[in-house]
């Protein structure tokens, strides 16, 4: 017993100098300022009004000095507004909701997987093992083609899909935020492995009868983390456009996707992806600000393709009997480690605090010239942000980002009931997290909110938003009708 | 003759999840009846024409709901440790599959027989690997003229009765003893189904020839299902070719009323009863009907029970590989209800075809409820036999005298 209390005192105490620590170096100027405000204050009671009166008369005026001083303080000015980058403000979202006619129970899946896979029993017992341990639940949907025996992937389907997905989303978002189609002034579209002629893009302005001059875009082939170079997209074309709304639309169309094969590298993407699309608003007008729900403060990208391994760690090509699908390669978990490195790396100056930033490069310093064997010095990033959102890429993911990241299992609950309930998405999964913090009522003015996203490439994509304001619980979304339900717990494995 | 096309076969589940872990085993009646299915077809004659594959989708969404009450129906068969069937309620679904037809249901109705309406049903037969197999098939086919036709077929295992068990003395069990010794031989003839429409003028005279001229008045009168049982049981018996008496002829009948079951109950509640056809003459139809109106009063709640004691102690292996083909067996199927199954616009089957399978043996009578409006006595005969016979029997002088439609003859023409 007593061998624990001063363990515990000392914990306690060094948390309460950590804390010390973090006011101090936080808010240095503050502590700076406070004692030279305080002397002038001391020094202008003792000189007393008269003196003050004295001092005054005696400073010289003249009228070309003061001219270009004033000058000089509107010219600073106008090059400082001017220059600064519009703000970004995220209008509103909408994700999309499958109806329950394309809801797969494992049992189905799995059925299917047998009738479907016959002479390879190993591959199908390999799927039943990923399916136990993947996190999902038994309510993420399929497209209709993949529930046919056996299923019929035809480019007409995945047309299919993509119409009822995108098309619902934009719906959605039009009576959401009030929006016609006339309005918008970009738009662009992100589905990795569905590239139709004429794109999705396209098949959007047709369908809405978007305006001719109307900037389009269709992103294809960048993986999950595609639904932020588009907003990283969108961001840099507002700032060009003024006064204009962007359309962004993020979605992974399964139907042409599913691999008929059996090599099992390739069969997890089966057991994992699921429909699923999100619809943002973004917009530089200033009467947006105050609608808006969200702000864009940053958006990182790091690429690490430059590496041959982690170019070829998801990689779609035939397998030995000239079946497509998308190989995971077994090093995919240490290059995505190796990636968000980087990305932290380069985000963390941008947000982490002042205390953080100097423990760092204190560490940082200290390794490279006192002791290389101290242990780096991980930034607490739960002081950057109150919410996280992290790609549902699978259960193994979010494993890791929360150990990396040293986060606790609330901030990592979006996450986890997302992939649960909605499966895997690809690119739109984190518009499905942030609505699952929204749909909790967590959501509060002020609140910054991290968005990372992984993908092919190797890609690891960041992206920051300041909540606008307190977002009461919305009365529509996907989350609507079974949020009561969550959290669940996710058992380790589900027995099959 | 329009041919079917096949669109696609798919699962479809349940809206809601199945709760891990549910269990619903079959009593010894579901068990028994191991090797027979039964398939319905539902014909919609509906007037608002609409876009192909629209009232599918419809259906679709409709079932998914429906599946939800019933997660004893998206199960899966596994056998417990003591080697008999019981459903696992793993949440896996019901297959079904989409067709198409060219033309209009009526048209499809005029010229349809046996072989052509059994395009409408779909059924696998249990895989090696049970766990994997659907105890549930539904197809829907779309005419393109206007119309749809709803055929859910189903194991007739189903999950159990809630009944209590009680120990009594039994009596018939000779039709499960003779199906369980007598192996059914392997038949070259093509049966066949004809249908044939009573309307209530029709059966009243039935039952008005069948009641015997001893009968007094306070005795009350032949139901229905006596009444026509009695005319195909001997009529039957006469194109077999039957000189001195009639053929056995086990019946078929539904006990749970006996039981105190309500309607909505969801397992086997048919249990058969062995006629004795000796010692009646072939135009006797009064006799004939008393014979079949003692056997349905025979079968009482202690009979059925003691039946389902003595089939528990019997302890079968195996049970028998058809309870249909030890002899002629005529099945009183009246309180089905089938035609309240109404569609949207309130609009309720045109006609209900039923087919217990498989058809092997002598043959099968079965006795359907009618579309109504005619009188509640109306019904609806549909007897599978041999070609041969079959065609004896729409030539029959005494059924002729009744009149009764033909919905389904023999088609000879081919269309």
């Amino acid at each position: 017993m007593p061998e624990s209390l001063p363990s515990f005192s000392s914990s306690v105490k060094l948390k309460y100098v950590k804390l010390g620590y973090q006011y101090l170096v936080n808010h240095i100027l503050t502590f700076l300022l406070v004692p030279i405000i305080l002397a002038l204050a001391v020094e202008i009671l003792r000189l007393g009004p008269e003196e003050m009166v004295k001092i005054w008369n005696s400073l010289q005026f003249d009228v070309v000095q003061v001219l270009c001083s004033s000058f000089l303080v509107v010219f600073i000015a106008t090059v400082y507004f001017v220059s600064k980058p519009r703000s970004i403000y995220l209008v509103d979202y909408a994700c999309y909701k499958a109806p329950v006619t394309c809801r797969v129970p494992f049992s189905t899946f799995m059925e299917h997987s047998r009738l479907i896979l016959k002479d390879n029993p190993k591959s199908v017992h390999f799927q039943m093992r990923i399916l136990e341990r993947s996190g999902l639940g038994e309510e993420t949907c399929l497209p209709p083609a993949i529930h046919y025996i056996p299923p019929t992937p035809t480019m007409e389907a995945a047309r299919g899909e993509a119409e009822v997905v995108i098309f619902s989303c934009i719906d959605s978002l039009m009576q959401k935020t009030g929006i016609k189609p006339k309005d918008i002034d970009i738009l662009i579209v992100n589905c990795s492995l569905f590239s139709p002629t004429p794109s999705l893009s396209a098949m959007v302005v047709n369908k809405y009868k978007l305006r001719s001059n109307i900037k389009s875009y269709n992103l294809s082939g960048m993986g999950c983390s595609a639904g932020l170079i588009s907003i990283d997209l969108a961001r840099d074309l507002l700032q060009v456009h003024p006064n204009s709304n962007a359309l962004v639309i993020s979605t992974e169309i399964i139907t042409p996707n599913y691999y008929k094969g059996s090599e099992r590298a390739m069969l997890l993407p089966n057991c994992l992806f699921r429909m699923g699309g999100a619809a943002i608003l973004l917009s530089n007008k200033s009467r947006d600000s105050r609608r808006a729900k969200y702000k864009l403060v940053h958006v990182v990208r790091t690429h690490k393709g430059a590496d041959d391994k982690a170019y070829k760690c998801v990689y779609e090509q035939e397998d030995p009997e000239g079946k497509v699908g998308i190989n995971l390669s077994k090093d995919l978990m240490v290059i995505a480690g190796e990636a968000l490195k980087s990305n932290i790396t380069t985000i963390g100056p941008l947000v982490l605090p002042a205390s953080e930033q100097l423990l760092f490069l204190f560490t940082l310093i200290g390794r490279k010239i006192f002791n290389p064997k101290w242990k780096p010095y991980i930034p607490d990033f739960k002081q950057a942000f109150e919410h996280f959102c992290i790609h549902a890429g699978g259960r193994a993911v979010i494993d890791e980002l929360q150990k990396n990241l040293q986060l606790s299992a609330e901030h990592v609950e979006a996450s986890r009931m997302t992939l649960h309930r909605f499966g895997n998405t690809s690119s739109s999964s984190l518009w499905y997290e942030l609505g699952y913090i929204e749909a909790k009522g967590r959501m509060k003015k002020g609140d910054r909110v991290w968005q990372i996203a992984f993908g092919s490439g190797f890609k690891c994509n960041s992206a920051v938003w300041k909540c606008n304001r307190t977002i009461k619980t919305p009365v529509d979304g996907p989350w609507l009708d079974c949020i009561e339900r969550y959290p669940v717990h996710i058992p380790e494995i589900v027995k099959l | 003759m329009a041919e079917v096309l096949f669109i696609c076969k798919r699962t479809v589940s349940s809206s809601k999840p199945v709760q891990p872990g549910q269990i619903s085993p079959l009593s010894i009646l579901d068990r028994v009846m191991e090797h027979n299915h039964l398939r319905v077809v539902f014909y919609y004659g509906l007037q608002t024409r609409r876009r192909a594959g629209e009232l599918t989708k419809k259906l679709r969404e409709s079932i998914t709901d429906m599946l939800s009450a019933f997660p004893v129906v998206t199960g899966r068969l596994l056998r417990t440790s003591e080697g008999d069937w019981t459903i696992k309620c793993n949440d896996a679904g019901v297959r079904m599959v989409e067709a198409r037809v060219e033309g209009t249901v009526d048209e499809w109705l005029k010229n349809v027989d046996r072989e052509k309406e059994l395009k409408l049903v779909h059924w696998e037969e249990m895989f090696q690997r049970q766990y994997f197999w659907s105890t549930f098939y539904v197809q829907i086919t779309e005419f393109e003229g206007g119309g749809l036709a709803v055929a859910p077929p189903f194991f007739h295992p189903l999950p159990p009765p809630r009944t209590g068990k009680k120990n009594r003395n039994f009596h018939s069990i000779n039709h499960y003893k003779s199906a369980k010794e007598n192996s059914v031989p392997a038949s070259d003839t093509k049966q066949t189904t004809i249908t044939l429409k009573f309307n209530q003028e029709m059966v009243k005279n039935c039952i008005n020839m069948a009641r015997t001229t001893n009968a007094d008045n306070c005795q009350p009168s032949l139901t229905p299902f006596e009444a026509l049982a009695a005319l195909f049981w001997t009529r039957i018996s006469k194109v077999k070719g039957m000189k001195s008496g009639l053929v056995d002829m086990s019946l078929c009948l539904d006990v749970r009323k006996v039981l105190g079951l309500e309607k909505g109950f969801f397992g086997n509640c048919m249990v058969y009863n062995r006629v004795q056809g000796d010692g009646i003459q072939e135009n006797d139809l009064s006799k004939a009907a008393g014979f079949i109106r003692e056997a349905v009063f025979k079968i009482d709640r202690d009979e059925v029970m003691d039946l389902i004691e003595w089939l528990e102690q019997e302890n079968w292996k195996t049970y028998p590989s058809c309870m249909n083909g030890s002899c002629l067996i005529c099945a009183n199927l009246e309180n089905m209800n089938s035609y309240s199954a109404v569609f949207e616009e309130n609009s309720s089957p045109l006609r209900v075809s039923y087919y217990i399978e498989p058809s092997v043996g002598a043959g099968q009578i079965l006795i359907l409820p009618s579309p109504g409006g005619d009188g509640p006595c109306s019904r609806v005969v549909s007897v599978t036999l041999p070609e041969v016979e079959a065609e004896k029997l729409l030539e029959d002088g005494l059924i002729k005298q009744f009149g009764p439609t033909i919905w389904m003859g023999l088609n000879r023409n081919l269309c």
